[in-house]
């Protein structure tokens, strides 16, 4: 886990793919990169067999690309849609058992930091919302419980995508799906509200329809968790299929659905805000200089 | 025969927006050209396909009409493209990619 991981042994460099020369020579590792610079660099994400026209692969690319340390970062998926781009990337990716992901990456970040000490080493999570809030619910919760150090990413599509079309606990309340006929009984499960009930130090909500605010978001959720405690975003990555979305009008859905019921949010937490603007010099976070005494 | 986006240079050049290599869902498949304006006196760079790539959602389209409102992009079929980029043929330079464009031979 260092810049090192990613070169080539001497000598071979040439009979490498041209994918991988790509990256050696032209990808992100230890340098900023950003969203304005999209198409310009080599990308770590690499060509996937997800959906065309997949939002949620839309956001997997950001968060990839938004990740502050992509050589120091590891992620964490289950079963379900996004692990097909995120296994794709070169960044180690661990699979975890159905719905075990956040367990998996508790044992993790507590490994990477005996072993590396101060050494920023990020776990991100990334699962979704049937890994997440139905099969994993109780190791997610438990996790965010123990405050363990960790970013947790739900790519909530709301539904199982994978299988058919089921019902989940994210789905929204008469849903009609092709295995949930008819319509969903409950109300949407709100994660975000537990989330900062378990103790999360930063919680935002956001669609990928602006990918700058991704960025910032995702930046800030995974330098917390180095240090501050736990933090969770969850997405709106739409699925196209299961809810008949024509691929072109899909940021179309994603402007729709943040005014409806997907509007940004951020929660961050005093202890998290002066980590941020102490550490990495968020001037969001700092604290104003007292304003000037009206003269008497 | 498939649909693949197709960018107007001549549009693109024109702008500096950049908004569709920031919406597309496949990574890398449409990178930008700093230079490919200049090359027609045009002010700025522009955003080119990898046609091997492109799974033609087109979701740049939509982007590029009701965000950007340039309507450079359009879906084409791939076999009536007379040049395109392809990944093995693009370089990554230190500041944007440069690809060279040639018919591409779909079987």
């Amino acid at each position: 886990m260092s810049l090192d991981y990613v070169k080539f042994s001497p000598g071979f460099d040439r009979f490498m793919p041209k994918e991988y020369r790509d990256m050696v020579n032209h990808g992100p590792f230890g340098k900023k990169t950003t969203v304005s610079q999209m198409g310009s660099f080599k990308e770590i994400l690499e060509e996937h067999p997800m959906c065309a026209g997949c939002a949620m692969t839309l956001f997997i690319r950001l968060a990839m690309i938004s990740f502050p340390n992509p050589e120091d970062t590891i992620t964490v998926g289950t079963a379900g849609c996004g692990r097909l781009a995120i296994s794709q990337a070169a960044i180690p990716f661990v699979y975890g058992n159905y719905g075990d992901q956040n367990a998996v990456a508790s044992g993790l970040s507590r490994g990477l930091k005996l072993r590396f000490g101060d050494k920023p080493k990020d776990v991100v999570v990334m699962a979704g919302d049937g890994g997440m809030a139905d099969i994993g619910f109780s190791m997610t919760l438990h996790s965010w419980f123990r405050k363990e150090r960790f970013t947790t990413i739900m790519l909530d599509n709301e539904v199982y995508g994978n299988t058919g079309g089921q019902e989940s606990g994210m789905t929204n309340k008469g849903q009609v799906l092709k295995m949930a006929p008819l319509g969903k009984k409950f109300e949407k499960m709100d994660m975000v509200g537990m989330a900062k009930l378990a103790g999360c130090a930063y919680v935002a909500t956001v669609v990928p329809n602006n990918p700058r605010r991704v960025e910032s978001v995702i930046k800030k959720a995974v330098l917390i968790a180095r240090e501050v405690g736990p933090t969770y975003i969850q997405a709106y990555t739409s699925c196209n299929i299961e809810y008949s979305i024509p691929t072109d009008k899909v940021m179309e859905d994603a402007n729709s659905v943040e005014g409806d019921r997907y509007k940004f949010e951020e929660y961050i937490t005093d202890d998290a805000k002066n980590y941020l603007a102490n550490r990495y010099g968020y001037k969001i976070y700092q604290e104003k200089p007292a304003a000037a005494l009206p003269k008497a | 025969m498939y649909l693949v986006a197709d960018i107007n240079v001549d549009i693109c050049a024109a702008t500096s927006c950049k908004l569709c290599t920031q919406y597309c869902p496949e990574a890398n498949t449409i990178l930008y050209d700093d230079n490919a304006g200049k090359e027609k006196g045009l002010k700025y760079g522009s955003a080119y396909v990898a046609v091997d790539r492109c799974k033609g959602c087109a979701q740049c389209v939509w982007v590029c009409d009701n965000m950007a409102k340039h309507h450079a992009i359009t879906m084409t079929m791939i076999d009536q493209l007379p040049k395109a980029a392809i990944t093995d043929r693009i370089t990554y330079l230190d500041k944007g990619t440069k690809a060279i464009a040639a018919p591409v031979e779909v079987a």
